[in-house]
């Protein structure tokens, strides 16, 4: 008698186990609500109770937040895969339960075929391929990624030039990026990218009219940067020439800056009281004897 | 005479303009693939069969939030979306990442074109692969796939990709908010009813445009520098965009600007009036055309007016670059030509009654071929060379010394350059000779040049790379000859030193030597009198028109972090001439407060500048500098401490 009374409680204990252990808890983002069925952003609807009971997902208590896209919720399952609960929250709530869980309880009429695109970009990229396909093809974490550029200038850039990126991130922003002389040729700078970042770049001195151009003297096309997983990625690039300072050629403009009248002596600001240069023998007129401005 | 002028001008301008607008606007659009800068999805994303179809979203909703930093724009309530695909959304919720060319609609979606309406939980377009995800509820869920614009035959039950549905993470203020947008994919957005932010106010804004187009021509702009600049896009297009910017400078303080862009896939053109609200106007218009792989010319056009508002001008100047370039295997010839007129308005123009100023108007065509870059074999050195030939022409002075009247001396401006014997007409000077025939109106010059230079050679090998030594130096020497008995000779010499002492330490050592010689034929630079006084030093006097200039420059360099950077450099010169105060002239300043040139005959033998930049906000960089500047015996106490540079900069 006690033994078939163990075994009762026993075999009611285990009912009872069962059943708690067949509600499943399971937190995401709602993509929608409607028709009797919850949407997270899974893509994946379920269906929910008539009496399905909503929360506060911080107070527990009573919420004026409807179900709705961006809400993030807290659903529980019941063991036939029906929310009965959705504890909801405008903020993130913590990662609970996984929706492999309940990836069986989705709803959809059709059952699932495999996608064509999804696998065929599980294939390794050949190797040299372009970045533009590497990046199709592979996975990034979004993790921050330092990336250093390092560029080699043309010998004759000006020492005090200031040598900036721009990138179409930055709408092309000549002086987005300012990088710092490391030598006499070289200047680098250190930036964090999330990873996958995909961004097109150029050098320049600090406006567009002094934007690098081609090692053949022609506006070149931005260069292309795929910011990989990595923890540090070191860019080296060489720009040949400047568009406003080519080798031999005249200053190009910049803008409010009227140019000097043609000067045939290259020093632009002698003082004033000295004489233009004059042929052998002649002797210009002596500067007055208040000689220069007085300091 | 001075309206016609004008006018004429004018009609100059508008005629270079107009060709290269209706050339901007017929160009297509070419949205590339995969150029997007923001993160790629987490999950992979089919592959893109091609230039995606360009795709223009008319977008309304209760509002929008556009946040610039990540180009994501949010919108929620009454979500209605129609598509130049031929089909209209409508929704609770609007998500779109305009980088990554896709968008969301979520909550009771309704997806309606030609064969019917379909309503459901979210509908996803991934546009640049031409897939379509939906979640229709048609008594049940389900999954379908419209492939390649077919909304007729949806692929049910498709695996689809993971982040299909997903809304971005935002924890910030939106920078832009509207109740209505117009996206041009991959180009640009313009927001209706538009609101901007600041300190939590809202600022309205009418209409707004955004550009993100990847097309790097948008970006060219004719504007000066400015301490700070605030842009509003008013209008735009996918070729076209149009900006009022407030903005202040130490100069011109605060004033209004107005830009115009034309946009194409090889050619540009862009006007524009700085500052517009004050009297010293600066129209500048910007024009580039790339014909063919291998030739390009560009133009930039400056027309100064001082004007009150758009009255008849005070004063009126006008300068023109042009610059045509043609690439071979190994070399490029490029010619430049720079006409100016200092005076458009003519004679008397300023003031009835005077000689109006400086009647110049040089004219300038150098045509230069250069090599490419090549490695001298077996050395570590790298050589460049150029020659080119040039015209420089200006009539105004030519009969200078002919012309005056008694009691009125001749113009200033002895043409290009007077040099000879003594001319007849002295104009009672009191010390001739002053003036000098003949005056040289044209004058010719071939230059040839060449550069060396060495990169990077390690001078160590430590086992730790932040021990290690790098040297670089790098000569360039050009001689240029004139058509008078003239020629100029520059060499310059760089040598530097440096090492990285950690990962945020870097610095260098650097020595120039620049050698400027003026050399005259017969006779050049007279001496400086009365020799050996404050104002005729002498070295000075000893000048002849051939200079040094010796620097010695330490550079540090502090980056612990992407978003801080200190850089401190330390110059020391020693030159001949020896620099006295406030007897060179200085060099002009641009509008920054800046010199336009750094080499120059007087500088001060010491200087300091020191540079700090750092994040203020997630999209604005503070750029404050300020150069020191001292001489050493028995100039002291002679300090120049310009003012501080400040910018800030949008990142």
């Amino acid at each position: 008698m006690i033994r078939r009374s163990l075994t009762a409680v026993m075999a009611v204990l285990a009912i009872a186990l069962i059943a708690a252990g067949s509600s499943v808890v399971v937190s995401g983002q709602l993509l929608a609500y409607q028709s009797g069925y919850v949407f997270f952003t899974t893509g994946d609807g379920f269906h929910v109770a008539s009496d399905i009971v909503i929360r506060d997902a911080k107070t527990g208590g009573a919420t004026p937040i409807k179900p709705a896209p961006r809400v993030w919720a807290r659903a529980t399952f019941n063991s036939s895969g029906t929310v009965t609960e959705l504890d909801l929250s405008r903020d993130p709530l913590p990662p609970q339960g996984s929706f492999d869980d309940v990836s069986r309880y989705a709803v959809a009429v059709s059952s699932p075929v495999p996608n064509p695109d999804l696998l065929r970009n599980i294939e390794t990229p050949p190797p040299g391929a372009p970045p533009e396909v590497v990046a199709a093809s592979q996975h990034f974490s979004g993790r921050p990624v330092l990336v250093t550029f390092i560029v080699q200038v043309p010998p004759y850039t000006p020492f005090t030039a200031s040598v900036y990126i721009s990138t179409d991130q930055s709408g092309w922003n000549a002086q987005a990026i300012p990088m710092d002389r490391v030598d006499a040729l070289h200047y680098a700078i250190t930036r964090r990218f999330n990873s996958g970042t995909i961004f097109r770049y150029l050098y320049d001195r600090g406006s567009l009219q002094s934007q690098e151009v081609g090692q053949n003297g022609l506006a070149r096309p931005p260069r292309n940067l795929t910011v990989t997983d990595a923890d540090v990625r070191v860019i080296r690039d060489t720009v040949f020439a400047w568009q406003d300072s080519a080798p031999g050629g005249v200053s190009a403009p910049q803008p409010q800056v009227m140019p000097t009248p043609y000067n045939p002596a290259p020093f632009p600001n002698l003082p004033t009281c000295l004489p233009p240069p004059q042929p052998g023998g002649q002797r210009g007129h002596p500067p007055p004897n208040t000689g220069c401005p007085p300091p | 005479m001075s309206r016609i002028a004008l006018s004429a001008a004018f009609a100059a301008l508008t005629l270079l303009f107009v060709p290269a607008a209706v050339a901007a606007a017929e160009a297509s659009p070419s949205p590339a693939a995969s150029t997007a800068p923001a993160p790629i999805a987490a999950t992979p994303a089919p592959e893109a069969t091609g230039p995606p179809p360009r795709t223009i979203l008319y977008l309304n909703a209760n509002r929008l939030d556009f946040f610039y930093n990540r180009f994501l724009i949010e919108g929620d309530g009454n979500v209605r979306l129609r598509t130049s695909d031929g089909f209209t959304v409508t929704g609770d919720a609007f998500s779109m990442d305009l980088k990554l060319n896709r968008f969301m609609v979520a909550g009771h979606v309704t997806l309606h074109d030609a064969s019917g309406t379909v309503s459901g939980a979210a509908i996803s377009d991934f546009l640049d692969f031409r897939r379509i995800y939906f979640v229709p509820v048609t008594g049940e869920p389900d999954r379908w796939t419209f492939l390649d614009g077919d909304l007729v035959h949806p692929a049910k039950g498709r695996v689809m990709p993971g982040d299909a549905f997903y809304f971005p993470s935002i924890g910030e203020h939106p920078s832009i908010t509207g109740t209505g947008a117009v996206i041009d994919t991959k180009t640009y957005v313009r927001f209706i009813n538009a609101h901007t932010y600041f300190l939590d106010a809202g600022i309205p804004l009418g209409s707004y445009v955004v550009n993100f187009s990847s097309n790097q021509y948008f970006a060219q702009n004719t504007l000066s520098g400015a301490s700070v600049d605030l842009t509003w896009n008013l209008a735009g297009s996918p070729n076209a965009l149009t900006a009022l910017h407030l903005r202040y400078d130490p100069t011109y303080k605060t004033y209004l600007s107005v830009e115009q862009h034309f946009v194409g896939d090889h050619e540009y053109a862009i006007f524009s009036v700085n500052p517009a609200t004050r009297d010293q106007k600066w129209w500048n218009l910007a024009l580039y055309e790339k014909l063919g792989s291998r030739f390009q010319i560009q133009s930039f056009t400056q027309y100064y007016t001082q004007q009150d508002w758009l009255r008849l001008p005070q004063a009126a100047q006008q300068t023109t670059y042009i610059s045509a370039t043609y690439a071979f295997p190994h070399s490029y010839v490029q010619a430049t030509s720079q006409l100016t007129n200092y005076n458009v308005l003519g004679p008397g123009s300023l003031n009835p009654g005077t000689v109006a100023g400086s009647l110049d108007h040089p004219s300038q065509v150098q045509i230069t071929a250069t090599s490419f870059q090549n490695k001298i074999p077996g050395l570590p050195i790298y050589e460049q060379i150029y020659e080119g030939y040039g015209f420089n022409h200006d009539s105004v002075g030519g009969l200078q010394y002919t012309q005056g009247s008694h009691g009125i001396p001749p113009i200033p401006v002895p043409g290009l350059q007077a040099y000879g014997s003594p001319c007849p007409d002295q104009h009672d000077a009191k010390n001739p000779p002053v003036y000098f025939c003949p005056v040289y109106t044209t004058i010719w010059n071939t230059v040839f040049g060449f550069n060396l230079f060495t990169p990077s050679l390690k001078l160590n090998n430590p086992t730790n790379p932040y021990e290690t030594y790098y040297f670089n130096a790098s000569y360039n020497k050009q001689y240029q000859w004139n058509s008078l008995p003239h020629w100029i000779s520059t060499a310059s010499e760089n040598f530097s030193i440096n090492r990285q002492f950690s990962r945020a330490v870097n610095t260098y050592l650097g020595y120039q030597i620049l050698n400027v010689g003026d050399h005259y034929i017969n006779g050049g630079y007279v001496p400086c009198e009365p020799a050996g006084t404050s104002f005729c030093p002498l070295s000075f006097t000893s000048f002849r028109g051939v200079s040094t200039l010796r620097t010695t420059s330490l550079g540090i360099n502090f980056v612990p972090n992407p978003d801080f950077n200190f850089t401190m450099l330390v110059r020391h010169h020693v030159d001949y001439p020896i620099p006295v105060p406030n007897l060179f002239g200085q060099p002009p300043n641009n509008i920054l407060g800046q010199p336009l040139y750094t080499s120059y005959l007087g500088q001060a033998p010491y200087d300091a500048t020191g540079d700090v930049r750092l994040k203020i906000l997630p999209h604005a960089l503070l750029d404050v500098s300020r150069t020191f500047y001292w001489y050493g015996n028995p100039y002291r106490d002679q300090f120049w401490q310009p003012s501080f540079v400040i910018q800030v900069l949008p990142i």
